[in-house]
């Protein structure tokens, strides 16, 4: 793709842009909702559901971004245009890390614990779908879907243990939904903070993603030190992956089409899309709340927003198994 | 890289406006009194559990509810309140939509009170496991909703309803009953009440005694432990999709095979369909004299299942 060089001016008025994107979807999914709040008569109320529609763009919006930086890095790292959290199973290990906490320990540690899943499920995963320092991409996925069978039954397990009302909480949350039961604001600014720094170090790191993506020999012998890069994405991704489990629940493949989308548009640089993607994941899955709260003014009944992200992305997924990524391990 | 300044000034401000937000949360809101000090004309009721919406249409407030829950579906004219959802997902902005002064919740979870309760709504959590709580529950909803006396001629109708019963099965023997739910389609477990819930109260009221003998709410068992257990009498209370005929075909074929159990050999196992019985609101005087019935039947060997089954 034929793109002008990069220089910090329009480095800046892209940031602003992709921002000014993120601005205007939530503007958008604060002022519409399941109830027309603008007709109401008294403020009170209408100011109630305004701050309850607020929690839920900005919860929206840094879980989006979270999960969209995490597959942009995923992909880049693995060499794998297919990885993503919820795929790999990096999202599972984080889900049952919160379900185990908020069980058996305490909910306020759930963060931490979704951290701990999903940096082992990363581990693992690596550790499984490398030979002799090689990344196989079909292992890589096939690992992936062994790892999510294996968290999927060790939830069912947990499930299956505990209280019949429990049992019902688990399986509405492991379907990936954002509560405004009890608004954790705190919880939201931590995932916040956490979300702009991954991106903040991952706009340090794009230079070094465009050379390991080139491949990983080459990028040694220009000076990438590729072991601490792959340290450092996989530490942070399964970090901000964590939190924003414990925030919202598993939400599948934000981390798989945002990327690709902007990749469409944007070229391969990452030093372009690390900060498009992270605006553009958290508008997309601003939007995409914004469809469930709509649905529930219309039909009663909101459909958890994962469920809406695993039907749209799941046919995703597989056009990009049958053609994009064709192409690319045939010019291999 | 000099992009990282932009960064970080984005990271205060976003940190900037999550603390803002968060400070603006943190007041209460001025409507919460500490009583139902509200006109009883003005109060306007949601009502988040089946039993609850029963207790209010027995009092009288039926018209007085402006949101109900998913499950509310009892008396008939229930149904024509708008739902909200359940404790698992509400649609908050119906609530608030829909103007609530009281909301009565049967939940343990903290977070749907305290979430009700930052919307303005006065939110009473009730308690209905047991029979004390149950009594507990109606007297608190009379007080809340400044109906004391109703309350507490209600509260006398059930505790007479269940005298009368208790005084019909006095001196009778008392068998073991099994009072479960039927297997889920695809497995042999299946839930019975356990030692403690209310079920166990009103099989002890209707002269019954549980063949479960744990405290435990309600647990899943095996066709193995419901051997051990060796009933006299099993009453299954096939509701709702269980109560289509082939169902309940089939969770008496089920049972069958298991004829060491002494109410499998006496013909002694009892499919109802009547939701009430597990329904811990104004209908358990009437659960208690149903369970009554179909405990103290005559003899063993002169009741089949099949006969019950199309009783009233």
């Amino acid at each position: 793709m034929k793109t002008r060089p990069l220089t910090l001016r329009r480095y800046v008025l892209a940031l602003a842009g992709w921002a000014l994107l993120w601005l205007a979807v939530s503007a958008a999914a604060v002022v519409l909702g399941a109830e027309n709040i603008w007709a109401w008569d008294s403020w009170e109320k209408t100011r109630d559901v305004l701050i309850l529609r607020l929690y839920t763009v900005l919860t929206a919006g840094v879980v989006g971004a979270s999960l969209a930086l995490a597959g942009l890095a995923l992909q880049a790292l693995l060499r794998n245009p297919l990885a993503e959290p919820y795929v790999l199973g990096v999202s599972g290990g984080a889900g049952l890390g919160v379900i185990l906490s908020s069980l058996y320990l305490t909910a306020i540690a759930a963060p931490v614990f979704g951290f701990v899943g999903a940096l082992v499920t990363v581990a693992v995963v690596y550790a499984v779908a490398q030979r002799r320092g090689r990344l196989e991409p079909y292992t890589l996925l096939l690992t992936g879907v062994i790892i999510n069978a294996f968290y999927g039954a060790a939830i069912m397990l947990v499930t299956a243990l505990t209280s019949p009302e429990r049992r019902g909480e688990i399986a509405y949350w492991m379907m990936g939904t954002i509560s405004t039961f009890d608004p954790r604001w705190s919880l939201v600014a931590v995932v916040g903070g956490l979300a702009l720094g991954a991106a903040v170090l991952f706009a340090f790191l794009a230079k070094g993603f465009n050379l390991v993506a080139v491949g990983e020999d080459t990028a040694g012998a220009l000076g990438v030190p590729v072991e601490r890069l792959r340290l450092a994405t996989f530490v942070t991704a399964s970090l901000v992956t964590g939190a924003s489990v414990a925030l919202a629940g598993p939400i599948g493949f934000v981390g798989l089409i945002c990327p690709h989308l902007l990749r469409m548009v944007l070229g391969p640089d990452h030093r372009r899309l690390v900060p498009a993607v992270a605006c553009f994941g958290a508008s997309l899955l601003v939007a995409a709340d914004l469809v469930t709260r709509l649905l529930e003014g219309v039909g009663g009944v909101a459909p958890p927003v994962g469920v809406l992200t695993a039907m749209t992305g799941g046919p995703f997924f597989i056009y990009l198994l049958r053609t994009r990524w064709r192409r690319k391990t045939e010019i291999r | 890289m000099k992009h990282t300044t932009l960064y970080v000034v984005l990271a205060l401000a976003a940190g900037l406006a999550a603390g803002l937000a968060a400070g603006c949360r943190e007041s209460p809101s001025p409507e919460e009194a500490d009583g139902p000090e509200y006109a009883p004309k003005r109060m306007r009721i949601l009502s988040l559990a089946p039993n609850v919406t029963e207790i209010l249409f027995a009092l009288g407030l039926g018209s007085r509810i402006v949101g109900r829950s998913n499950y509310c579906d009892f008396p008939e004219e229930a149904k024509t309140i708008p739902a909200v959802g359940d404790t698992i997902h509400l649609n908050l902005e119906k609530i608030v939509s829909l103007e609530p002064t009281v909301a009565f919740v049967v939940t343990k979870r903290a977070d749907v009170v305290k979430t009700l309760q930052s919307l303005g709504i006065r939110t009473v959590a009730l308690e209905s496991d047991t029979m004390n709580e149950l009594l507990k529950a109606i007297e608190t909803i009379g007080h809340e909703t400044g109906r004391p006396a109703p309350a507490q001629t209600l509260i006398d109708d059930i505790q007479d309803d269940l005298d009368t019963v208790r005084r019909r099965v006095e001196g009778r023997p008392r068998p073991k009953v099994l009072f479960a739910f039927p297997m889920a389609v695809g497995s042999s477990n299946m839930m019975v009440a356990g030692r403690g819930t209310f079920v166990d109260e009103l099989l002890s009221v209707a002269g019954g005694e549980n063949a479960f003998p744990e405290a435990a709410d309600w647990p899943t068992i095996t066709p193995q432990r419901v051997i051990e257990l060796a009933p006299e009498v099993v009453i299954v209370n096939a509701v709702g999709e269980d109560a289509a005929p082939d169902r309940v075909e089939a969770i008496g074929r089920a049972w069958m095979n298991w004829a060491s159990i002494p109410a499998v050999a006496n013909s002694r196992v009892y499919i109802l369909q009547d939701e009430f019985l597990t329904i811990p609101g104004p209908g358990v005087g009437m659960a208690a004299d149903r369970l009554s019935r179909v405990i103290h039947r005559p003899g063993p060997g002169e009741t089949d299942f099949a006969e019950e089954r199309d009783r009233p």
